[in-house]
């Protein structure tokens, strides 16, 4: 039986818990941020205008840095992640300006294509046990050069306008692609957090070993982990699609790093076994903040390389000083609470709510 | 991290001095080296019958071969973090850096050519050593760490490039530039004996840094340490190698060699400018990975990143000559990638089903 003060104590702590997290810090910048990017604009910034800019193209980088997220977290890396999404925008825009296509079934296609590849990805690491950098890296090439085939040097613009139209509708200054987006984030975490599925994801990623005498096919975890990001992908594919006034050959070609920026800045080990959907979320806002005030004060681009390049690493570096004096204080009270070991690869913000139903 | 700083024993004798023989070899024709040198001149061959162009001294092969130069100094570069099981994802920018310097050095301090190689030498040095310092000191995976470090200078080698130039390049050229870019061996002789028009002088530098990794890994002491430190970095720390200083020690080298494939690209090209290594990445690994060199560190093969980027270069050539278009290359390039690998794991479980049947 738990009696309201119990509760109280509970979400206390869990609220505790929350205010040291890398999410907790990320909120907090991305509202300064924001609030300090209203205010240099003198308000300009916080009228429904300069918000639905600001979250139709914020879609395109939460949605790439999830399916980054996901193939990280069994421990692989997806090199392939821009030119797939370049290829699968390229083929709905074709598909549907060429040959005529619906919208629908244009987007249907482009949709299962890169769930599809994807899955072949997966299955060929498997299969082979190349090490998967260097097999994404084999797609990669394989598909930028499918993407050129593709659109070759043009650009495909005269596709649906009602994909267009529904790229640009933002009911209440709220782009429908960004709610996209923050959808396919809901349900990525119902399913890692609450799915056994994504239990089996996490633990295959954390210790292949113990995950394997736990009789969860490790094999199986990879496949399913890059048909997930392929489908993620696909799903980016098709907000840049709609909020794209054309595709071409350049599509996805900045998307490779963005996708590694957010979860690593959303605090996601490169290890395995850890995701932070939130946290992604966040980072990839953060990012979308730089950009915005780039535009605002009018900098050179490569000021946004440069800033994000900063702010990785200095969240690398502190992340590791945060530890060590964690460790350091741990150690000079005695040890009397268990620390953590010195090289725990998994952030506070990656253990599921406790009382979670499996 | 702390590291040992004594070194060990003196009874351990420098390594390798007499290397046992292995009881059981694996047959001759796994040497990957071997089928990548057959599959080279193979396809040369082919291309050479299919399209006579193909073996034009001046026209083709003297430009394959200099870009073939460069690109075999980037997969070193590659392949020295490899070796101990690190990656570099900076190659590229490191050579963008480097060859900033060089140009600036030419453009504003008007240095002699030699100088400004030196220049540019030292900041790939400088920044691959940071890159070493910042991954040792915080025990963050390398890759994270390059990969931020290539944002940061993809940001910055541009602002500089805008700050420091009116068109985004240095163009002013010391003399010797050009003579170095569209020389060959041709244009030295001694006496009445002339060397190839097909191999650029460019090409001194990449034999240069062929032979200095050759005799490093082989005959050194430190080259095993590296080795050592990429195949098991917890043995190698117990007998008192400090592996932290090796590992900087490859960062340093590797940030060394990118920027002297910038510099090369540059001298190539004509013009110093940020756009130089765009397109590094992808070679780095391929000549590396092809080559025999494995990314989990430990081995390494010199020869075979030469020959793991020439094969990728007469592949590109030829495709292309042959009418593919230039941009669907990368699909085959992929293919090739690919199968080579699939080939080469294929092969090794047969070889290894072999011998150990034979026992």
């Amino acid at each position: 039986m738990n009696t309201i003060r119990d509760r109280r104590e509970r979400g206390a702590a869990v609220l505790r818990r929350f205010s040291r997290s890398t999410t907790m810090t990320l909120l907090c910048v991305v509202l300064t941020g924001y609030l300090a990017l209203g205010v240099a604009s003198s308000g300009a910034f916080l009228e429904g205008p300069s918000i639905r800019t600001f979250l139709r193209y914020l879609a395109t980088p939460v949605l790439i840095g999830l399916a980054q997220m996901v193939a990280l977290c069994v421990g692989q890396l997806n090199l392939a992640v821009g030119a797939l999404g370049g290829f699968t925008a390229c083929l709905m825009g074709v598909l549907m300006a060429d040959q005529g296509v619906p919208a629908g079934v244009a987007v249907a296609a482009g949709v299962l294509a890169a769930t599809a590849i994807g899955l072949v990805t997966g299955l060929c690491i498997v299969a082979t046990k190349i090490n998967g950098f260097i097999v994404t890296l084999g797609t990669m090439t394989i598909l930028q050069g499918a993407q050129y085939w593709l659109v070759g040097t043009r650009t495909v613009d005269g596709y649906s306008a009602g994909l267009k139209d529904l790229g640009r509708a933002a009911p209440l200054n709220v782009p429908l692609v960004f709610v996209t987006a923050l959808a396919a984030a809901a349900l990525l975490a119902a399913f890692l957090y609450r799915g056994t599925a994504g239990r089996r994801l996490l633990a295959a990623g954390g210790n292949p070993l113990a995950a394997r005498l736990s009789g969860i096919s490790t094999d199986r975890q990879i496949v399913l982990a890059h048909t997930l990001s392929g489908l993620l992908i696909g799903v980016a594919a098709l907000t840049a699609t709609a909020s794209l006034p054309g595709v071409n050959r350049s599509v996805g070609g900045d998307w490779l790093l963005p996708s590694f920026a957010a979860p690593i800045i959303g605090g996601v080990a490169l290890t395995g076994g850890s995701v932070a959907v939130l946290g992604t979320v966040l980072a990839a806002f953060v990012m979308r903040l730089i950009d915005a005030a780039r535009a605002q004060f009018s900098l050179d681009p490569s000021w946004v390389n440069f800033l994000i390049g900063v702010v990785v690493l200095g969240t690398v570096v502190g992340g590791r000083i945060h530890q060590t004096h964690l460790e350091k204080r741990g150690g000079s009270r005695g040890r009397v609470p268990p620390a953590p070991p010195p090289n725990d690869p998994r952030p506070t913000a990656v253990l599921p709510h406790p009382g979670g139903s499996g | 991290m702390t590291m040992p700083v004594l070194p060990p024993g003196t009874d351990t004798g420098p390594a390798g001095a007499t290397p046992p023989r292995p009881v059981h070899r694996l047959p001759f024709w796994v040497n990957q080296r071997l089928g990548l040198l057959v599959l080279v001149i193979g396809l040369s061959a082919l291309f050479g019958v299919l399209q006579p162009a193909f073996l034009d001294a001046r026209l083709v092969l003297f430009p394959l071969v200099r870009d073939v130069s460069t690109l075999t100094v980037v997969a070193l570069a590659q392949m020295v973090v490899l070796s101990v099981g690190h990656m570099n994802l900076a190659v590229g920018r490191m050579a963008a850096f480097g060859a900033l310097f060089a140009g600036f050095g030419y453009d504003r301090l008007d240095l002699p050519l030699p100088l400004g190689l030196l220049l540019c030498l030292l900041a790939g040095a400088a920044i691959g050593a940071l890159t070493g310092w910042i991954i040792t000191r915080t025990g963050v995976s390398s890759f994270v760490v390059t990969l931020a470090m290539d944002f940061a200078l993809l940001g910055l080698v541009s602002l500089l490039y805008s700050a420091l130039t009116e068109n985004a390049a240095f163009t002013s050229r010391p003399s010797g530039l050009a003579e170095l870019r569209s020389y060959s061996l041709a244009d030295i002789c001694v006496g009445p004996v002339c060397g190839s028009p097909v191999i650029p002088q460019l090409a001194q530098f990449t034999v240069l840094a062929l032979v200095g990794l050759g005799f490093l890994y082989a005959r050194t002491r430190i080259g095993r340490e590296l080795l050592l430190t990429g195949a098991n970095p917890a043995a190698a720390e117990l007998s008192g190698i400090p592996t932290g200083r090796r590992l900087i020690l490859a960062h340093t080298l590797s940030g060394l060699l990118a920027a002297l494939a910038g510099f090369m690209a540059a001298v190539g090209t004509g013009t110093f400018r940020a756009s130089i290594g765009d397109d590094f990445m992808l070679p780095s690994f391929l000549g590396s990975v092809l080559g025999g060199t494995l990314l989990t560190g430990g081995v390494v093969s010199v020869l075979g990143a030469l020959l793991g980027t020439s094969l990728v270069g007469v592949i590109r050539k030829g495709l292309d000559l042959l009418g593919v278009g230039l941009e669907s290359l990368n699909i085959y390039l992929g293919c090739v990638l690919l199968l080579a690998l699939s080939a080469d794991r294929v092969r090794t479980v047969v070889a290894h089903r072999k011998v150990v049947r034979s026992t």
